[in-house]
């Protein structure tokens, strides 16, 4: 009775938050979440086949829990594996870029099933969201009855946190979030944005880029490129006014650099050093330290955090070890510290790695190995994840630059130190690299998905 | 077609020291098909002498919907007996064939995330010369990860992702009329994965069904440059 009335009081609370949108959701964990406990078991189990083998749960199909739901499988086939996402379609964040261009079509992010993956890959995908976790009695809340699980995975993304960009009152935030997205998490976002492109008959269309380790590092300067590039073509009196926080671009800086002042002078005004403290959403204007911007149309990328559930699971590392509310695991095998059946993987992972498709999709895979040996009691030595990213500069004709890195880790601080010395960037922009942008992406659909 | 009328060898000597090679676990063996010549789009014979070095000659075998890369390597010596290991196991390359074994052929399938030639764009291509990607000349480059072969050492990875070598193919050259045929693959298990990853793509193509059908006697050779409208110089 009484983790009934527990459960009862959470779902008023917390747990309707998480179920009208989840992950997502920016500011979530707001004072609502504070006094939350991370829940309890309903007592009423999901609709699910009995566990046939060591069950393992994976949260979230995204690039890091499709991944893991298949190779898990894959390197230990007695794993009973069931993943857990609230999304009933898919649709990639990587690559949607590409459509604000037209050099994609919506199908191309969103043709990918869940169920195929699934069946493909002998899971189960359980269309469900997440309301809690007891990690004693190692059960999984869920709006759709309890999990129990051997192994859990929980890869639930990011989440925006206004509040590093000044913007605290809940109003504004919520105007913010819904007529200015980020489109960094949800494909809802990419569609709005992607009106936004084709509405834009002239002006200032700003695009802000937040401080700290946000999603896909060159992802706002990419978009950059491509709206200049589209508005140059249809002859469109307005430019890309972007407010980058930080002093320098953060990736493939001289790629980028060539870029604006080759192709874009007229079209793309970059300054640096101008972190968004806050905006008018009413008189459209932003607001940094000392200046203000008039602005016509925008997309407000806020800064990143861990996503919510990590918080309101109650998974969240201490300010030393993360200043952006990311999972509190250990840095070689991402298990919850102490706990050796929870991991936290993909976006919300404190490291300094690059929130990027590819660090996920590689970093899955070493991961899946990880849980099989694990499984078998076994441990294995740990594997940087790789960061193969490329970036659209241009979409006339389809020209990219891209990087591929990998990290190094030091044993006497247990910390990523940086990049490994056989990292390469790309940065001269060519035809060839623009076509293999499409292939990138193509390649890490049919990982995840297919057989 | 009825695959279990082709008799499985094996060549690998770790497969042939084994009396019970039927059962063989731990290593890969090329399984036989019928030879097919290989031809230039007339159907004529291609001979040696006239295959370039520049790029890869794309032919399909033993099935339509397996792409094939049939590469001159020229000058360039090839590394005969290697060991090689691919998710079926252990396996020996025994270089190529023809006057200074310059004649190599490999399924045309990245082992990473399956990058093939395709009639609209190949991002997998033999870059005689080199490229931004290769770390140097005569190698295979995949566009899309970064993945790098070397077809002199049996397509074993030298750079990227690639787990593993691509699939080879077994030739067979003829000193007396300078012809070349394909007698057998390594790796059904993976081409059954690749059909099935491409399967809407491939009925598209060939019909349904039709990639599945045994190229017989003869076999096209395409160079990329013609058989595929775009091959990026990754």
């Amino acid at each position: 009775m009484e983790e009934n009335n527990s459960r009862r009081h959470f779902m008023k609370t917390g747990g309707a938050l998480f179920a009208a949108g989840a992950a997502g959701l920016a500011g979530a964990a707001r004072s609502t979440m504070a006094n939350a406990a991370p829940a309890v078991a309903t007592h009423t189990m999901a609709a699910l086949p009995k566990a046939k083998g060591p069950r393992l749960v994976v949260v979230g199909g995204g690039t890091s829990g499709l991944t893991i739901a298949k190779y898990a499988k894959k390197e230990y086939p007695k794993f009973d594996v069931v993943l857990v996402e609230k999304r009933d379609m898919y649709s990639s964040c990587f690559s949607s870029n590409l459509w604000y261009a037209g050099l994609i079509n919506l199908e191309f992010l969103a043709d990918h099933s869940f169920l195929d993956a699934a069946v493909n890959n002998n899971y189960i995908y359980f269309n469900a969201t997440v309301t809690g976790l007891d990690r004693t009695s190692r059960t999984l809340s869920t709006n759709e009855g309890d999990i129990q699980y051997d192994f859990l995975v929980l890869a639930p993304g990011i989440s925006y946190d206004y509040d590093k960009i000044g913007v605290t009152d809940v109003d504004a935030m919520t105007a913010l979030r819904q007529i200015y997205p980020g489109g960094f998490i949800s494909p809802t976002e990419h569609v709005t944005i992607h009106r936004k492109v084709k509405e834009f008959e002239g002006g200032v269309f700003v695009q802000t880029v937040p401080s700290g380790n946000y999603r896909c590092l060159p992802g706002p300067y990419e978009r950059a490129c491509l709206l200049a590039s589209t508005f140059k073509k249809n002859k469109i009196k307005g430019k890309v006014l972007v407010l980058d926080a930080n002093p320098e671009i953060t990736i493939k800086k001289d790629g980028f650099h060539a870029a604006f002042n080759e192709l874009y002078r007229d079209y793309i005004e970059w300054l640096p050093s101008k972190a968004v403290t806050g905006v008018d959403v009413d008189r459209k204007i932003i607001k940094t330290e000392f200046d203000e911007y008039k602005f016509d149309d925008a997309a407000i990328y806020a800064n990143v955090r861990g996503s919510t559930l990590i918080e309101h699971l109650g998974l969240m590392a201490p300010s030393s070890k993360s200043n952006q509310k990311e999972a509190h695991i250990d840095t070689r095998f991402y298990n919850i510290i102490g706990d050796p059946h929870v991991y936290v993987t993909g976006d919300s992972r404190p490291h300094p790695y690059s929130k990027s498709a590819n660090t996920s999709n590689t970093e899955g895979h070493f991961i899946a190995k990880v849980l099989a040996a694990r499984a078998q009691g076994k441990e294995i030595s740990w594997v940087s994840p790789r960061t193969i990213c490329y970036s659209m500069v241009n979409a006339h004709p389809m020209e990219a630059i891209s990087v591929d890195a990998g990290y190094d880790y030091s044993t006497e601080k247990d910390i990523i130190t940086g990049f490994s010395k056989d990292t390469k960037t790309f940065e001269n922009r060519d035809a060839a690299k623009g076509e293999a942008t499409l292939e990138w992406a193509r390649g890490i659909y049919r990982d995840m998905f297919n057989a | 077609m009825d695959r279990r009328r082709f008799v499985k060898v094996c060549t690998g000597s770790a497969a042939l020291a084994s009396a019970n090679w039927g059962r063989m676990a731990v290593a890969s063996d090329f399984e036989a098909f019928p030879a097919a010549k290989l031809t230039d789009r007339s159907g004529a014979p291609f001979k040696g002498t006239t295959i370039p070095t520049s790029e890869a000659l794309v032919f399909s075998y033993p099935l339509a919907g397996v792409p094939c890369f049939l590469i001159n390597l020229g000058d360039r010596p090839t590394k005969p007996n290697i060991a090689l290991k691919n998710e079926e196991g252990d396996y020996r390359w025994q270089g190529g064939v023809g006057p200074k074994g310059q004649f190599v052929a490999f399924v045309a399938i990245c082992t990473h995330q399956m990058s093939y030639p395709q009639p609209k764009v190949s991002y997998l291509r033999y870059a005689a010369s080199g490229s931004e990607l290769a770390g140097g000349p005569g190698r295979i480059v995949c566009c899309a990860h970064g993945s790098v072969y070397d077809p002199a050492d049996g397509a074993k990875v030298v750079i990227g992702p690639a787990p593993m070598p691509l699939m080879p193919v077994r030739l067979v050259y003829d000193p007396g009329t300078d012809e070349l045929s394909a007698d057998g693959i390594m790796g059904m298990a993976y081409i059954k994965r690749f059909f099935t990853t491409y399967k809407a793509d491939l009925i598209a193509r060939f019909g349904p069904g039709g990639y599945r059908q045994a190229v017989g006697e003869k076999t096209v050779c395409i160079p990329i440059s013609q058989y595929s409208g775009l091959v990026p110089t990754c």
